[in-house]
């Protein structure tokens, strides 16, 4: 399987700080991965997200987005291949609808069947009904779907997420993990950064922490948040794991079958 | 970040006194070689001081204005034209530099201090500083939404069409941000207790020396400019 | 006495429809952590606000009613003048509550109290002390603006810690933090509120909450629907016809009682603890 995004040995600091952001940073992510970086804040998470996107560029080492080096490229040249949700929607929102803001960025790119694929990014999300109401006029929790939407329709093979459940509901929660999982069998890829465990276990197979700006884990994320025995492990994660459950099994609805089989075994169930 | 976080031992009324000298003597010098010098002056403190971008943006900033004077007096008149030219070029550029400098030497909460030490009410100097602070924060905000949007093909680079086109995603955001952010800022300086009393100056700020001596020596050439333009 | 009432208060913001407070009556004593939640929209920001003084003069609106906090009227001109520096008010967005003026995290926490016009010393004593209770005496001299959102909010919570206020109103203040960050925020207000401060906080995280708060209140489209300890509310499975949220495992039981009639029950586990005792 070819890579979708590769740090090689990237060293990061922002000007005029003498503190390293990331340091000697190497990770390579493949087609239908998905990945978490965790760690506290400040360990340089959403600053690998933004080399990834061109953003910022390594004060050495390379970063390359399908194979091509990101050296010398502004976002608006990786944005074919990598799409970035930010965590303001405010920030890229300005079309008089929604359905007009999701078709900005294809249309910036030059895309063709536009139209089917503005279309099928709203259906995802379920902002049809709202597809010609102004984004400003929505709940906070839509903003966010649409502009998620505006990403998805650049059709990027690289997904970039900053805290993409922060202030969501349990429905858009689950509207975000089925398109993120319609995107990796696409041979799409999925790099986030978030503090919301049960997203993280849910939708994200591989865990990356970092510290420092340095990686000291890198394996499953139901490991790597089951070793961590507390937040952001989702308490119920932590429950399961603790009456013995499987890594498998730290997901939602596989954890509640496990208790209730468990229970129904139990004499006095 | 918006300021260099250097040592500045200078008070922070004085860089804006001497911008106003400076203006002073632009006007009052005889042209075109009082101005010129005040130029050579001002850029030799500019990269003393290190302050490589301000000359730069000066130069940049005057630029289209060097050439139109150039062309208008210059090469229309000749002689005497280019020498007014010169003159009006070297005032501008000097303004303009010296203003840089002063900005560059600006730390909002040194003038905070500076006013409350004075036992200027704290109202009015925040007034200043919300007016010099505005641009730095329209900046970063341009700056988080031209990422946003660039990140989504947007093409800032290449035709002034092209460039004119990506006017509207990038402006549109930041009006509807900007009207939202005034509400947020009222209400986080309001519950940070501003105007309700008079403020402490978190350290005493004084002229020192130096600052003497410079406004002194400012206003000494000023006088003497003065003088000199009244008597000749 | 009570640290803060309101007596048939109301509130209506001008775009908005309905009514975003409807008749609430309230009293909360000082020294304890109150908690408010609800599904989004059901008035706890607006409360929180109101209670500040902050709406409707800053936010437009109208509102009806009475309320009174630290025994004085937050909603008159006389009532905030006396008020200030007494109140603390965080809100989730720490980027738009920072000052935009200091340019170190030192001086931004040092900010309010010297607006206030408090002694110099004891104003750095207590900005030195905020910080580091916050964890963040490592940043002090780092511009704000610098700073990520997690430590963003660690510093406009300094900031307010640094005014020793009265009462806190603060809404989903740990939005931006990670797990160690929540933990020294809520040991924090914890102090606050046995020293005898009066702390309300509105938040969906029924999982942080649950650890340090006193008193739950639920509302529902800007009405107070359930009151009582967090602990018997948040077990109680009526509370999901109220729209809020409740704990990881509270939410978890309930999907188990859906799986399987047999395995419901007329209170949910709330914690792992009380989990693992009725499970394991």
């Amino acid at each position: 399987m070819s890579a979708v995004l590769e740090f090689d040995r990237v060293n990061f600091a922002y000007p005029g700080s003498d503190v390293s952001a990331l340091t000697e940073l190497s990770l390579s992510i493949s087609e239908g991965e998905s990945l978490a970086l965790l760690g506290p804040n400040g360990a340089g998470k959403t600053t690998a997200l933004r080399l990834a996107m061109a953003l910022l560029h390594p004060v050495s080492g390379e970063v390359r987005v399908m194979g091509k080096a990101t050296v010398g490229r502004m976002p608006e040249d990786v944005a074919g291949n990598a799409g970035f949700l930010f965590q303001r929607p405010e920030h890229q929102l300005f079309a008089s609808s929604v359905r007009e803001d999701v078709a900005f960025g294809p249309r910036q790119l030059g895309q063709d069947n536009i139209d089917e694929v503005v279309e099928r990014a709203l259906d995802q999300l379920e902002l049809g009904d709202v597809a010609s109401v102004h984004p400003y006029d929505l709940p906070a929790p839509r903003r966010r779907l649409v502009a998620l939407a505006g990403v998805l329709a650049l059709r990027p093979r690289l997904l970039l997420l900053d805290e993409p459940t922060a202030g969501l509901d349990r429905h858009s929660r689950l509207l975000v993990r089925r398109a993120l999982a319609a995107h990796r069998a696409e041979a799409g890829a999925v790099v986030a950064v978030s503090h919301d465990g049960e997203f993280v276990l849910e939708a994200l197979d591989r865990a990356v922490t970092l510290e420092h700006g340095r990686v000291v884990g890198d394996g499953g994320s139901a490991e790597a948040l089951g070793r961590l025995g507390a937040p952001p492990a989702p308490a119920w994660a932590r429950l399961v794991a603790q009456m013995g459950a499987a890594p498998a099994q730290w997901r939602f609805e596989p954890a509640v079958e496990f208790v209730a089989m468990r229970c129904r075994a139990a004499p006095d169930a | 970040m918006t300021h260099d976080p250097r040592p500045v031992t200078l008070h922070p009324f004085t860089p804006f006194l001497l911008v106003l000298a400076t203006a002073l003597l632009a006007v009052l010098l005889p042209a075109p070689w009082g101005p010129v010098v005040l130029v050579v002056g001002a850029t030799v403190i500019a990269l003393l001081l290190g302050a490589f971008r301000q000359a730069g943006a000066a130069l940049l900033l005057t630029l289209p204005l060097w050439i139109f004077l150039l062309i208008l007096h210059g090469a229309m008149r000749g002689g005497e034209g280019w020498l007014a030219a010169v003159a009006q070029g070297s005032r501008l550029t000097a303004i303009i530099l010296a203003s840089l400098l002063a900005y560059r030497a600006f730390q909002p909460s040194r003038f905070l201090d500076a006013a409350a030490t004075r036992g200027w009410s704290s109202s009015a100097a925040l007034l200043v500083l919300a007016t010099l602070q505005a641009a730095p924060r329209l900046r970063a905000r341009v700056t988080r939404i031209l990422e946003a949007q660039r990140s989504r093909g947007l093409q800032v680079r290449g035709r002034p069409l092209g460039r004119a086109r990506a006017l509207v995603p990038v402006t549109l955001p930041l009006i509807l941000q900007t009207l939202g952010e005034v509400d947020a800022r009222a209400m986080a300086l309001d519950t940070r207790g501003v105007g309700s009393a008079h403020r402490t100056p978190l350290e005493i700020i004084r002229m020192h020396g130096l600052d003497w001596f410079l406004l002194l020596l400012a206003l000494g050439a000023t006088l003497l400019a003065l003088i000199w333009r009244v008597l000749a | 006495m009570s640290a803060f009432t309101a007596t048939g208060a109301g509130f209506r913001y001008d775009a908005g429809d309905a009514a975003a407070l409807v008749d609430v009556t309230l009293s909360l004593n000082a020294g304890t952590v109150t908690w408010f939640t609800g599904a989004p929209g059901a008035g706890t920001s607006t409360l929180l606000l109101l209670a500040a003084g902050l709406a409707p003069l800053h936010t437009g609106g109208t509102a009806t009613g009475v309320v009174s906090l630290l025994g004085e009227n937050p909603q008159s001109a006389e009532g905030r003048e006396r008020l200030a520096g007494r109140v603390a008010y965080v809100s989730a967005d720490p980027a738009s509550q920072l000052s935009g003026i200091a340019e170190t995290v030192r001086r931004e926490v040092a900010f309010a109290p010297a607006n206030l016009g408090r002694q110099r010393e004891q104003i750095l004593a207590s900005a030195a002390r905020a910080m580091e209770r916050m964890e963040i005496a490592h940043l002090a001299e780092r511009a704000p603006a610098s700073l990520s959102g997690g430590e963003q909010q660690r510093v406009a919570v300094a900031s307010m810690l640094a005014l020793e206020p009265g009462a806190w109103l603060l809404d989903e203040p740990g939005s931006a933090l990670d797990a160690r960050g929540r933990e020294t925020l809520a040991a924090v207000l914890r102090d606050e509120a046995n020293r005898g401060a009066l702390v309300m906080v509105a938040s969906e995280d029924a999982d942080w909450l649950v650890g340090w708060s006193d008193r739950l209140i639920v509302m529902k489209a800007g009405q107070l629907v359930q009151d009582g300890t967090p602990a018997a509310l948040l077990a109680d499975p009526s509370l999901a016809e109220t729209g809020a949220g409740s704990t990881a495992i509270a939410t978890f039981a309930r999907a188990l009682a859906e799986r399987d009639q047999r395995l419901a029950s007329a209170s949910y586990p709330v914690t792992v603890q009380d989990a693992l005792e009725r499970w394991a």
